[in-house]
Order: structure tokens, then sequence, then C-alpha cells
């Protein structure tokens, strides 16, 4: 029965708040890889374009079933709201993954300084 | 024998007479129902049965399943801060559930959950479904100001329809992107399979040839192992950032 160390102690304590200061800042992510971007961007670009397009066309078909014979100018505008919003998206997905890749590196010389 | 690179993906039924039947419509116990039992089962029993001894010093079988824990958990944590933990039962099931699918459908002759995109899209509505619950629960009618962005009003009714279809295009790309994912890699996996065998049979001088396929092969089985892993992460993820949009509308942009 010795005494507890106190220089282990201290190791400890220095130890535990360094993983209490980094819980509260949020993990180090990696940043995702080449082809994992690419291929976030083209599904968000295509889905949008997908959704616009079947929007569109759905409307067209509701008129059409009402008696009305819009056929391509919904399909056609919500197809460019479609573009819009993949491209929207798109861009979206850039900032995400832009704050992904620089927010560990900020967080870590933080850490380091601590 | 076969070369159809498409036919693992075929959902066959194991059990010649239906369960029972829906509006008419029989259902089948599959190949797919068996495989998400097993992936629903295997992953449960690990995690309990892991972390059952409660070791200070744990074993192997209890590090992996407190690194999963804490992974998602900071995955939470850093994509929607602190209440949007209360998700996280929702959040690491379904990160656990793709993640155990992927990786059970790398085992040669087993068949790839999350390659179907029935799979895929039900989670991803569920997902959606969530997003929309939390949003009206916690903001009421509020939650349509996600769809209002800051701009001059001339142009917002215009910009309401763009963010309208941007919001519903989200399951959509995000069952697509898991689905197309895993359907890839297995087919060219399958691929490069019927390369070895046609090359082996082929027989006189192409069949020492047959080794170059096989050596890629390896590659991409190792790619594929990442791309598993990487698709759970980026499922989650994504859910992570949509709940938190939901939580806090446009604070945070």
């Amino acid at each position: 029965m010795t005494a507890p160390d106190p220089d282990r102690l201290n190791d400890l304590g220095k130890k535990l708040a360094e993983l209490q200061t980094r819980h509260a800042a949020g993990p180090k992510r990696q940043p995702p890889s080449q082809s994992g971007i690419a291929f976030r961007f083209t599904t968000e670009l295509v889905a949008s374009l997908v959704v616009g397009g079947g929007l569109g066309w759905g409307i067209d078909w509701l008129f059409g079933h009402f008696g009305f014979h819009t056929r391509p100018v919904f399909l056609i505008v919500f197809f460019m709201l479609g573009i819009a919003a993949g491209i929207r998206n798109v861009m979206r997905a850039a900032k995400e993954i832009n704050a992904e890749i620089a927010s560990p590196r900020s967080s870590e010389t933080e850490d380091g300084k601590e | 024998m076969a070369l159809n690179p498409m036919e693992q993906f075929t959902i066959k039924p194991l059990i010649a007479e239906p369960l029972f039947a829906i509006a008419g419509h029989p259902i089948y116990f599959t190949n797919q129902a068996l495989l998400m039992i097993i992936v629903v089962v295997a992953s449960s029993l690990f995690l309990t049965l892991a972390v059952k001894p409660g070791r200070l010093v744990p074993t192997r079988g209890q590090s992996m399943a407190e690194i999963s824990y804490e992974f998602v958990a900071n995955m939470i944590h850093s994509a929607t801060g602190e209440d949007g933990l209360k998700f996280f039962p929702f959040v690491f099931t379904l990160f656990m559930f793709v993640l155990c699918s992927n990786f059970f459908g790398m085992i040669p002759g087993s068949f790839t959950v999350t390659s179907q995109i029935a799979v895929t899209l039900a989670l991803a509505c569920l997902v959606m479904l969530i997003v929309i619950i939390t949003g009206f629960a916690k903001h009421g009618l509020r939650f349509f100001m996600l769809f209002v962005p800051k701009a001059p009003i001339y142009i917002l009714p215009l910009l309401v329809v763009i963010e309208l279809i941007s919001f519903c295009s989200r399951p959509i790309s995000l069952s697509v992107r898991l689905f197309a994912n895993m359907l890839a890699g297995h087919t060219l996996l399958a691929v490069f399979a019927g390369f070895v065998v046609s090359l082996g049979a082929a027989g006189g001088l192409l069949a020492p040839l047959s080794v170059a396929p096989l050596l890629l092969i390896v590659g991409i089985l190792l790619l594929e192992f990442l791309v598993a892993f990487l698709q759970a992460y980026v499922f989650a993820i994504l859910t992570c950032i949509y709940l938190n949009e939901a939580l806090h509308l446009h604070d945070h942009h």
C-alpha cells in the first residue's frame, strides 16, 4: 500500500483533461476520398434532376387528367428547376466537405496550444 | 457455369410456400430476408456479448464495440451538437445495420442486402420521415422556414420551389449512393472473376494470362472493404446533417 505517485496522477489528470477538451471540440475526421466526393456530387445532381423532372411530369399528368393539355410545359420548367436545385445541392455538399476538411486541422492546432 | 455478373443480386424465395399474403400479394421468405435477419441478429449479439464483461481493460471484442460506439457518438456530436445525441440509438442502429450488411455481403457466396434499392430507399425514407417529424415537433410550422432562404422577395417563390425539389431529392440521392456503390463494386468483382474463368477455359497461351484479373480482383476486393465502411459512414453522417438542419433550421449556416 504505497501512496499514489503524484507524477502518475498528474499524468492521468492531464490525459483526462485532454480527452474532455477533445470531446467538447468534436472528433478529427479524415477528409473523404476523391472518388467519394465525385460520387456524392453526381448523385446529388442526378437525384434533383429526377425529382424535378418527375414532379413536372406528374403535374402535367394531373392537368391532362382534368382536360388541360399542358404536356411538355411543366416537365420542361420543373426539369430546369431540378437543374437549379441540383446545383444548389452540389454547392451545399461542397460547403460541407470544405468544412469537414478545414475544421479538424483548426481544432488540432488549438489542442496543440492547450 | 452461368457467368452472369448480375445473377448474384437476384432475390430467390428460400421456402417455396409464401409465408402470408398482404392484399393478395404473396410474401415469401427470401435470401434477402434471411441475410437481413442474420445481420440484425449477428450485430446485436456481438455488441451485447462484447460489452457484457465490462472490463476496465477491454478485450478485443469489447474494444471493437466501444470504438464503434465512440465513433458514432463523436460523429453525431460534431455534426449536430449536444442535443443531437438524443438520436444516438437511431443513428447507431442505422450505421451498424448498413455496415454489417456491407461486410456480410463481402463474404463470398452471400448476398448484399444494401445492393437492393428497395432496402436503401426504405432506410432513406425512414431517415426523412424522422427528420420531418423532428422538425415539426421542435419548431411546429416554423419548420417550413427550412425552405425559405434569405433572399430578396421577388425571387423567393422560385427559390422555395428549388429548395423543395432539393429537399425531395435527398431520400433518392441518399439511397442511390449506397445502392449504386454496392451494386457497382460487386458487379465489378463478378465481371473480373468471369475473366479469370473464361481465360482459363480458353487454354493454350491464354490460360496463364488469367492470373492478371485474379490479381486485380485482390486489389478491388480490398477497395470494396474500404467502400463498405465508407458508404456506411456517409449514410450515417448525412443522416446527422439532415437531422441537424431539422433541429437547428438555419442557425448553423
